[in-house]
């Protein structure tokens, strides 16, 4: 599946629109590792990224499929205003979709059900979803098991800050998707 | 560093070299880099454009010294640093970047064993640092693995990484400035001491990673915007675009239309060391001289190159947004398709009445300059008393270009010529309305448009 194509139909799938960048990429994370999508995510300053997502958002943006909107809220230390970036499907991006859907039914259905399956668990804010993809991708970095204590040690040597009760909502949402267990 | 050895370089002044390390300068494989011009044709835009790949490799191995002595302490790590940008273009061919085309033409990525992303011009580069003599006599085996690993990015700690390969390693800001002053333009040009006062190394549990410090935001504001403004006036000219275009078509057309066989020889790239023998041989000029000999029998190749010296350039014939198509078209027809693109360049030939070798459609692809400051791995890490951050989030600039989205376009090449500007503009107009039509019918075979192709022609 392309990237491009992937981004589509995760954007169709969550109602035709996803507010911020963080959202996209950690929604596209999760979606990805439910349908064993390889989309290239790495650690980065925010937690798991794919420089292949943002390009795919790029693309969409060039043709015309995704409208990407800036939303002011604020001002931030420094006197920078603090922007969230937010992403529609546009009309011809929903036709596109409509075709695709006829075409591969089976890549569409799969997105879709995992997108139902992250609402389905809580559907978290794009902070607790961050949180969530950095836990998980220490988990499937490290391959075996850890405690709470050790994936805070851990994120920190990534310079991610991981606090004990966002990790419980963390764990929790993972067990719900069934990517993790835990033994309390 | 270094005794009485010194180059004087327009960009950066004095070049100071160790003792070991001229010797691999003054090795043949090296100095056949000077008659690689660094910008292939970009001369016919730029008289001035007569660098070459020597330069620019003397000029980023200086920036290397430079780097590398601010830091890293490691002196094994210094000489690796320095090697690696001194050896980095020298798997280049004729007319540098635009071998790579015609090198995934006519290799067999699959007997070679490349990876995914592995372009045949860094395999190239690996097979000579390993297999040239002069290098294995100054080199230890070892040092041509790191160097080898290191240009590849496959090992090696991420700081020695990102200055031979990154948003600001050594070779942009190199040639950047170097390119900026050969063709005369003052696009390129950026604060290159303050940039590297700022670089420092950021050291994690797991690697050491090129970073750079707050008071360098500003001047990384520059070197990103450099690098834009270059990319759009100089490196994707659109008389560039097309020279580019016309070496590709005119080597490969040689090598299946008209059958020269030293051509063909020359990009099959086969991991043999007769391969790497004979490639060492052949430069710019020379390849151009031998298409152009009166022993070479008439052909496409001879006919293209002999424009080229002539600067008989094809012009322009169709420039494509992707707003001019519909949905679905644009979706098929900018991921690139290579075998939509063959029919469109037959359906707009036979419509014209033109040679089908000689129509050339093009998808390109402007950055978004946002891009230009984002490596794989994310956005250039900005290190904050105390904390660390990244470029978007402190470049009051950039925060204000964010959303800046990157360009894509179709082109069409032909070599037609012009009466006159009015016959220009009306062809252009005509052009683009049938052409347009016809990409559409032929990236959506199910939904035919009606095509309504005026009857006069230029020939071709």
């Amino acid at each position: 599946m392309k990237s491009s194509d992937f981004v589509l139909y995760l954007v169709h799938a969550s109602g035709g629109n996803i507010q911020g960048r963080t959202l996209l990429q950690k929604r596209s994370f999760f979606v990805g590792e439910l349908c064993h999508i390889d989309l290239g995510f790495d650690a980065h300053y925010y937690g798991p990224y794919s420089a292949e997502v943002d390009n795919a958002v790029g693309e969409l943006k060039s043709l015309g499929f995704i409208d990407e909107a800036n939303i002011g809220f604020g001002v931030a230390r420094g006197g920078f205003e603090m922007k969230r970036y937010d992403y529609r499907l546009t009309h011809d991006g929903t036709e596109v979709v409509e075709f695709l859907k006829r075409s591969h039914a089976e890549d569409y259905k799969s997105i879709s059900q995992s997108v139902q399956r992250i609402a389905d668990a809580g559907n978290p804010d794009y902070v607790e979803l961050s949180i969530a993809a950095k836990a998980y991708f220490i988990l499937t970095k490290r391959r075996k098991p850890m405690s709470r204590a050790e994936l805070v040690r851990e994120a920190q040597k990534f310079d991610w800050i991981i606090d004990a009760v966002s990790l419980d909502r963390a764990v929790t949402f993972l067990e719900q998707l069934g990517l993790a267990k835990s033994n309390h | 560093m270094g005794i009485g050895l010194e180059i004087r370089d327009p960009i950066h002044g004095f070049i100071f070299r160790e003792p070991h390390e001229q010797e691999i300068i003054d090795a043949p494989i090296f100095q056949r880099l000077r008659r690689l011009k660094q910008l292939a044709l970009a001369i016919l835009v730029y008289p001035g454009a007569v660098h070459t790949r020597f330069d620019h490799s003397l000029g980023a191995y200086y920036l290397a010294q430079k780097v590398s002595g601010r830091l890293l302490k490691s002196a094994n790590e210094r000489r690796l640093v320095r090697l690696a940008a001194l050896l980095h273009d020298i798997g280049h061919g004729p007319f540098s970047h635009v071998s790579e085309d015609i090198f995934e033409e006519c290799s067999d990525r699959g007997k070679l064993g490349l990876k995914p992303k592995q372009q045949i011009h860094e395999a190239i580069t690996a097979k000579l640092i390993s297999a040239d003599k002069d290098l294995s006599y100054h080199l230890s085996t070892k040092e041509r693995e790191q160097i080898i690993h290191l240009l590849e990015g496959t090992s090696g700690p991420g700081v020695l990484k990102s200055i031979i390969s990154g948003p600001i390693d050594v070779d942009k800001m190199d040639y950047l400035l170097r390119d900026s002053y050969f063709c005369g333009v003052q696009y390129g040009i950026y604060d290159v001491e303050r940039l590297i006062d700022t670089l420092v190394v950021h050291e994690d549990s797991y690697d050491r990673h090129l970073a750079i410090s707050l008071d360098g935001v500003h001047v990384l504001e520059q070197f990103v915007l450099a690098k834009y403004y270059m990319s759009t006036q100089v490196y994707r000219h659109r008389i560039r675009l097309i020279t580019d275009e016309m070496i590709v078509r005119g080597i490969m057309l040689g090598i299946k239309k008209d059958g020269i066989s030293w051509l063909k020889d020359l990009y099959t790239y086969d991991g043999s060391d007769a391969f790497v023998d004979n490639y060492l041989e052949w430069h710019d000029e020379r390849l151009t001289s031998e298409l152009l000999r009166k022993e070479t029998p008439n052909g496409y190749a001879k006919d293209m190159f002999r424009r080229l010296s002539n600067r008989r350039l094809f012009k322009r014939v169709y420039y494509g947004k992707p707003q001019d198509f519909g949905p679905a078209t644009r979706r098929v027809l900018f991921e690139a398709n290579k075998a939509l693109f063959t029919k469109i360049e037959a359906k707009i030939a036979s419509v014209y009445g033109w040679d089908h070798n000689l129509v050339l459609a093009k998808k390109i692809t402007h950055k978004s300059v946002r891009t230009q400051a984002t490596t794989n791995e994310g956005q250039i890490t900005v290190m904050k008393p105390g904390e660390k951050s990244v470029f978007d989030e402190e470049s009051a600039l950039f925060k204000s270009i964010n959303d800046a989205i990157r360009e894509e376009f179709v082109e069409v090449y032909a070599p037609v010529t012009y009466k006159d500007e009015k016959e220009k503009k009306k062809l252009q107009e005509e052009y683009h309305r049938d052409i347009t039509a016809m990409i559409e019918q032929l990236a959506n075979p199910q939904e035919p448009l009606p095509l309504n192709v005026a009857a006069e022609r230029p020939s071709v």
